[in-house]
């Protein structure tokens, strides 16, 4: 039967964010949690797959407590079982900390009920690294596809899945061996409304929690701050960029807002020759 | 996927105010209710001036002060500011009765108060299912005018059952029309838009800018005159703990007939040379509105029928003048339950029985007042000159009489009686208050 693993974050909204002007830091305060949208995606992609295999999707999120309605989320969205790893040892986990403690559950897991795809979204819209997905596969030994737009097709009797990932000149169809491991763009699946059950379900639906007293153990040197060697220096706001000067052409004429253009390039030296006639 | 029916023994359409009021009750007589929000969160989709009176919230809940409520502050001070073109008188009242422990109202948001007030029904066991929005009933006997039988949700599979169902829809009563409770749209000129800006400031300088000694006192204020160009409509300013609540209602009609848009005239108000330095140096927070039902009485629609009920905004339980509404929502929610409560206890739940609603409505304050106050909702309408003449003319005349020009007392007060009469005879003025008190009395 097919399994598939979907690994999610809670982020906040950063449709909505504002950066503290004084500290840099983000203001969470009354901004509202959600699933990382790239996550979101991922598991409609597992869920749809699950539908036409009849299989499982099985989801893990490592986090504060606050997790438990991002699972139950997912939940809501179709999957089956919900584990959220959770442990104030854990906090403070940079990317590589991270990777160790996602790459070591689902190491636990894989082994309990084999897994076929596991499914990350290719980035969180609150960090931007992307290196979690990719840690995990490198921990876990096994063939990862970044930038996943579409899943053709999935050969549980062959072991194979062929995916459609996006570069950024053209798009590449790839097979790989399964188990293996998706990094995905929000092309991947659309999002689906929940039917009433699945809502109701996920509503009451427990997660399962694995904290650092089991059931599994965990290198205390690899997690949390012993294990995060990332040190945020500082945190800012880049300054915007001072709007370029404008020239109408409509009201200037062409000639001489050409004119300009030019003259502002060569005083930049960033033109080097000029061929025509332009003054 | 199994196909079993989703079934609770009540249904309540809507996590506001009466909607989880209606819900804590019936879930505390035992009843298994499926509370229905289609926000993301309970008070996602609500918005008020605003302050919440208690005695509701303590008839429910009377240890709600334990359970932290998200309140900003009490209502210590309360009244009316008339804002003239240029100046502004304030009438308002501190001490006394508005020193009570715990006060009679706290100025509150809606996104914060609801979701605390659908926590109370979670926590006596009402079962809320957010991000779902109700889209029609289910029928008896798939009739379209048998007895109400359950609800469908706009989710696929998403058919709830229940023998009662209490709608808490808010304004737009949706549902209620579905039902046939009442046979008309929304009429603009029952419904009022109700615009503000929530603008932050420290807190002391809220408590300095309106004489607040600090947090735990809070001001609240119906503004009367130059905040609606002359139109039907009142202003408001309420301060929570680290910003204000500062906007207006305006009826719907007017602003259409005027074609004028909101925060037009929200802005002219803000920048009001006797408003303007209260909120001076602020950061806007939010900036939003929403309809409130104020055609009273004569705008209510059936209260019940087989299987349902309505309560709130969706009934028009709204005393416009009393800025009352929102404890008539949850008192109304409450007797919805009670209610349904008896009709299980019964096990009849046809409209013989969903109509002791409206007896316990008729016992308590909601119908009596909502009766008395039937002509108030025209009453600004008719009688314009209670937006400019009067609060120009107390403005005008409290100035005259507090400035020394040197001249005889009697001539004074003869110019000032004059700056009223000139714009609106003696006994036209005379008339106004009678007609005042008569929408009030309702007589």
């Amino acid at each position: 039967m097919f399994h598939a693993l979907v690994a999610i974050k809670q982020v906040p909204d950063t449709t909505n964010i504002r950066i503290d002007p004084v500290t840099g830091n983000l203001v969470r305060e009354g901004v509202p949690a959600i699933m990382n949208p790239y996550d979101a995606h991922a598991l409609a992609a597992a869920v749809e797959w699950k539908r036409k295999l009849n299989g499982r999707v099985t989801v893990v999120s490592m986090g504060p407590n606050s997790f438990i309605t991002t699972i139950r989320e997912a939940i809501e969205l179709g999957a089956d079982r919900g584990i959220l790893v959770s442990d104030r040892k854990f906090a403070g986990a940079d990317t590589l900390a991270t990777s160790y403690v996602l790459a070591e559950v689902i190491r636990a897991i894989h082994e309990q009920d084999p897994l076929d795809l596991i499914f990350f979204g290719k980035q969180a819209i609150d960090g931007d690294t992307a290196q979690v997905g990719p840690g995990v596969a490198v921990r876990l030994d096994m063939p990862i596809v970044t930038y996943a737009v579409a899943i053709r097709a999935v050969d549980l009797d062959d072991a194979t899945v062929v995916v459609e990932r996006k570069t950024e000149r053209w798009t590449e169809v790839v097979e790989t061996p399964l188990p293996a491991l998706l990094t995905c763009e929000k092309d991947i699946a659309e999002i689906p409304f929940a039917p009433l059950p699945d809502l109701i379900r996920s509503l009451r639906y427990e997660p399962e929690v694995w904290t650092m007293d089991g059931p599994i153990t965990f290198d205390t040197e690899m997690i949390g701050v012993r294990g995060s060697p990332t040190i945020v220096y500082q945190m800012g706001t880049p300054p915007l960029p001072e709007p370029g000067e404008k020239i109408s052409a409509r009201e200037e004429g062409i000639e001489a807002a050409l004119a300009f253009t030019f003259k502002k390039a060569q005083e930049a030296g960033v033109l080097q020759t000029m061929i025509g006639g332009a003054q | 996927m199994n196909n079993e029916r989703i079934a609770f023994d009540a249904i309540v359409v809507g996590a506001g105010l009466a909607g989880s009021a209606a819900a804590m009750v019936m879930a505390r007589g035992g009843l298994k209710v499926a509370l229905i929000e289609r926000g993301q969160k309970p008070g996602g989709k609500n918005y008020f001036g605003g302050a919440i009176y208690t005695h509701a919230i303590a008839d429910l809940v009377p240890d709600y002060m334990d359970r932290r409520p998200p309140f900003e502050r009490p209502v210590t001070e309360a009244g009316f500011w008339f804002l003239g073109k240029d100046g502004l008188t304030r009438m308002t009242v501190q001490g006394g009765e508005l020193n009570a422990q715990p006060a009679d109202a706290f100025i509150t948001l809606r996104a914060n108060f609801d979701l605390w007030w659908a926590e109370q029904a979670q926590a006596a066991g009402a079962f809320l299912i957010p991000k779902t929005a109700v889209v029609d009933f289910i029928r008896e006997d798939n009739g379209q005018a048998g007895a109400v039988i359950g609800v469908i949700t706009d989710r696929p599979q998403g058919e709830v059952y229940a023998p009662v169902v209490i709608i808490c829809e808010g304004v737009n009563n949706i549902l209620t029309q579905k039902l046939g409770l009442i046979n008309r749209d929304l009429e603009p000129a029952q419904m009022a838009l109700a615009f503000k800006k929530v603008i932050s400031l420290p807190m002391e300088t809220i408590n300095a800018r309106f004489g607040l000694a600090d947090d735990a006192h809070g001001l609240a204020v119906s503004v009367l005159g130059d905040v609606s160009l002359g139109l039907p409509g009142m202003g408001f300013v309420y301060t929570n703990k680290a910003s204000v609540s500062i906007g207006l209602g305006v009826m719907l009609d007017t602003l259409a007939e005027y074609r004028l848009r909101p925060y037009d005239i929200l802005q002219r108000y803000l920048d009001h040379p006797a408003i303007a330095p209260l909120i001076k140096g602020g950061q806007l927070l939010e900036y939003g509105g929403h309809l409130i039902p104020e055609g009273g009485y004569r705008a209510m629609p059936k209260l019940c029928t087989d299987g349902a009920m309505v309560a709130g905004d969706a009934a028009a339980m709204v005393n416009a003048l009393h800025w009352e509404g929102t404890n008539m929502a949850i008192i109304a929610g409450k007797l919805a339950g009670e209610t349904a409560l008896e009709a299980h206890s019964r096990g009849d739940f046809t409209a013989k029985v969903m109509s002791r609603y409206e007896d316990r409505l008729s016992e308590g304050f909601i119908l009596k007042d909502l009766r008395q106050y039937r002509g108030f909702s025209r009453f600004l309408e008719t009688h314009p000159q209670f937006m400019d003449v009067y609060p120009n003319f107390v403005n005008g005349a409290l100035g005259q009489f507090f400035t020394a020009y040197g001249k005889p007392k009697k001539e004074l007060f003869k110019g000032m009686l004059g700056s009223l009469t000139n714009q609106r005879g003696l006994a036209k003025a005379a008339g106004d208050m009678v007609a005042m008190a008569r929408s009030v009395m309702g007589w």
